[in-house]
């Protein structure tokens, strides 16, 4: 399938699509929507409906990606499984994710985690969001949500991008290797501590969830979904609080309206992530031979599902690529779908979408981006600003 | 309830077998009826295929805890028909099950 030039995208070059990836999706989606891609060594599949197909369809398009080198990182995650054996594995952790408790346990732990993080830097007048706020305001939260109590919040973010960058690890870099073993040691050191005073303390966190579970999860599968939630429960609300915040910036006509009505702000959040989804694209594998968006796929193609691509459809949503908290509400995919519909969709609802964004533009007045120093955007697999110098009156 | 009448927010109407254990979710997801998105796949985590009660309602289960804290969290208002449509199943007794589909579920 790969030898037929018409499906065959050899153009497409990993360098463009981390500096800029929409030019690219908007082209594919137009003229090769299921295509082989050579530089990334994948089928991408950049539709909305092909997107939605196929995620209704996990007995075809499998999750359980062979050779993986997230399973070789992390060990087998649920992320990884299909079936029973993911439903298992994810019905432990739902409970603790389900909105009724994020909302009555943990909205007061963020909002002093958010409040705290803005009261350290209020004065100076001027802050860099990635650094002095979103990053730290997602670690902190995933560490308090995990029950990982013990351990520094900069060590948590060490981790996860230590693991982030062996499962990019294609190259097959030593170093990375080296610093993603040491990741995954601290983090299996740490639970050591914790699982037995979990056992006998139970409390309202992800790790006491999966222990105390009806049908409670092996020290293994704790470990290996605890490292695939490190990994990816980090930069994602880092990544939408930032995107969010440049939106708003970038359009003060749609923060005049937030700030008159808040309860604008969830439709913020769901534009922020239809917008700049923060995870770009994630894998799939066929099963079997099957047809997807006129393309005839081989058994074992390793796709990529572009959601990056798909929230930005114009078959879909109208002016895609402007940031519109007003426009006509459709479901997009930044959150996937089917069986792994994303586990943290609640927390980061209400974490970013209710207490980081509304925080950040009610205590910071007048926030404003600094002229001459723009915000700078970086990624596909993961995309979000990865610098936003920010001014304020103080 | 052995079939489900599908009311849509445009005054369209939907009529489709509904086979034991199946739920009303994913037979309307198979067979494309707008308004029904299902995004979680089934697992009661999203809210997005919220449908209205009209008529069957004496053979459906109980709200159970997920269920109720999830209706709180849709598009549209929850009234006290309000279901998930991953909840309800097809069963063995022949019968109608009649469900509104709201105006919005995003």
């Amino acid at each position: 399938m790969a030898s037929d030039a018409t499906c065959l995208d050899e153009g497409v070059r990993l360098a463009d699509l981390m500096d800029d990836p929409y030019p690219i999706y908007r082209s594919l989606r137009r003229s090769r929507p299921v295509c082989w891609v050579p530089a990334a060594a994948r089928y991408f599949v950049t539709r909305h409906a092909d997107i939605t197909y196929l995620e209704r369809h996990p007995d075809i398009f499998s999750a359980d990606e062979t050779p993986s080198l997230m399973k070789r990182v992390m060990g087998h995650t649920m992320l990884r499984k299909d079936g029973a054996a993911h439903k298992r594995e994810r019905a432990a952790c739902e409970p603790t994710l389900r909105p009724g408790i994020i909302r009555s346990h943990w909205m007061p732990v963020f909002a002093k985690i958010v409040d705290d993080l803005i009261g350290s830097f209020i004065a100076r007048g001027e802050a860099e969001l990635f650094e002095d706020f979103a990053a730290p305001c997602a670690s902190r939260a995933l560490a308090a949500l995990l029950g990982f109590a013990n351990t520094h919040p900069k060590d948590l973010a060490r981790w996860s991008q230590a693991m982030m960058d062996a499962t990019g690890n294609y190259a097959d870099d030593p170093e990375v290797w080296r610093r993603s073993e040491q990741a995954t040691a601290g983090i299996d050191a740490a639970l050591d501590d914790l699982i037995p005073h979990l056992t006998t303390n139970p409390d309202h966190s992800l790790v006491s969830g999966m222990i105390h579970a009806a049908d409670p999860l092996t020290r293994e599968e704790i470990s290996a979904n605890v490292k695939v939630i490190i990994g990816g429960g980090l930069n994602e609300p880092r990544d939408a609080i930032l995107s969010g915040a440049v939106g708003l910036l970038q359009n003060p006509a749609q923060l005049e309206m937030v700030e008159a009505d808040p309860a604008l702000w969830r439709s913020v959040f769901e534009e922020t992530i239809r917008w700049v989804a923060p995870i770009g694209m994630y894998p799939r594998q066929t099963i079997g031979a099957v047809e997807l968006g006129g393309m005839m796929l081989p058994a074992g193609a390793r796709l990529g599902v572009v959601v990056g691509s798909g929230c930005r459809d114009e078959a879909v949503f109208d002016d895609p690529d402007a940031f519109d908290i007003g426009r006509e509400k459709k479901p997009h995919v930044a959150f996937g779908g089917g069986p792994h519909f994303c586990l943290g969709a609640w927390v980061a609802r209400l974490q970013v979408g209710e207490i980081a964004l509304p925080a950040l533009f009610r205590r910071l007045r007048g926030l404003r981006l600094v002229d001459g120093d723009p915000p700078v955007w970086a990624g596909w697999v993961f995309r979000g600003p990865t610098r936003v110098p920010v001014r304020w009156t103080y | 309830m052995s079939e489900v009448l599908f009311l849509g927010p445009d005054g369209s109407e939907t009529l489709l077998a509904l086979a034991e254990g199946e739920t009303v979710m994913r037979v309307a997801t198979a067979h494309g009826v707008a308004g029904i998105i299902g995004e979680c796949g089934g697992a009661a985590m999203c809210a997005t295929c919220h449908v209205y009660v009209e008529g069957g309602v004496g053979g459906l289960p109980a709200v159970n805890d997920a269920e109720n804290e999830m209706l709180d969290c849709t598009a549209s208002p929850r009234r006290g028909t309000s279901r998930l449509s991953c909840q309800l199943r097809g069963g063995r007794e022949p019968g109608r099950l009649v469900v509104r589909i709201p105006p919005t579920q995003v």
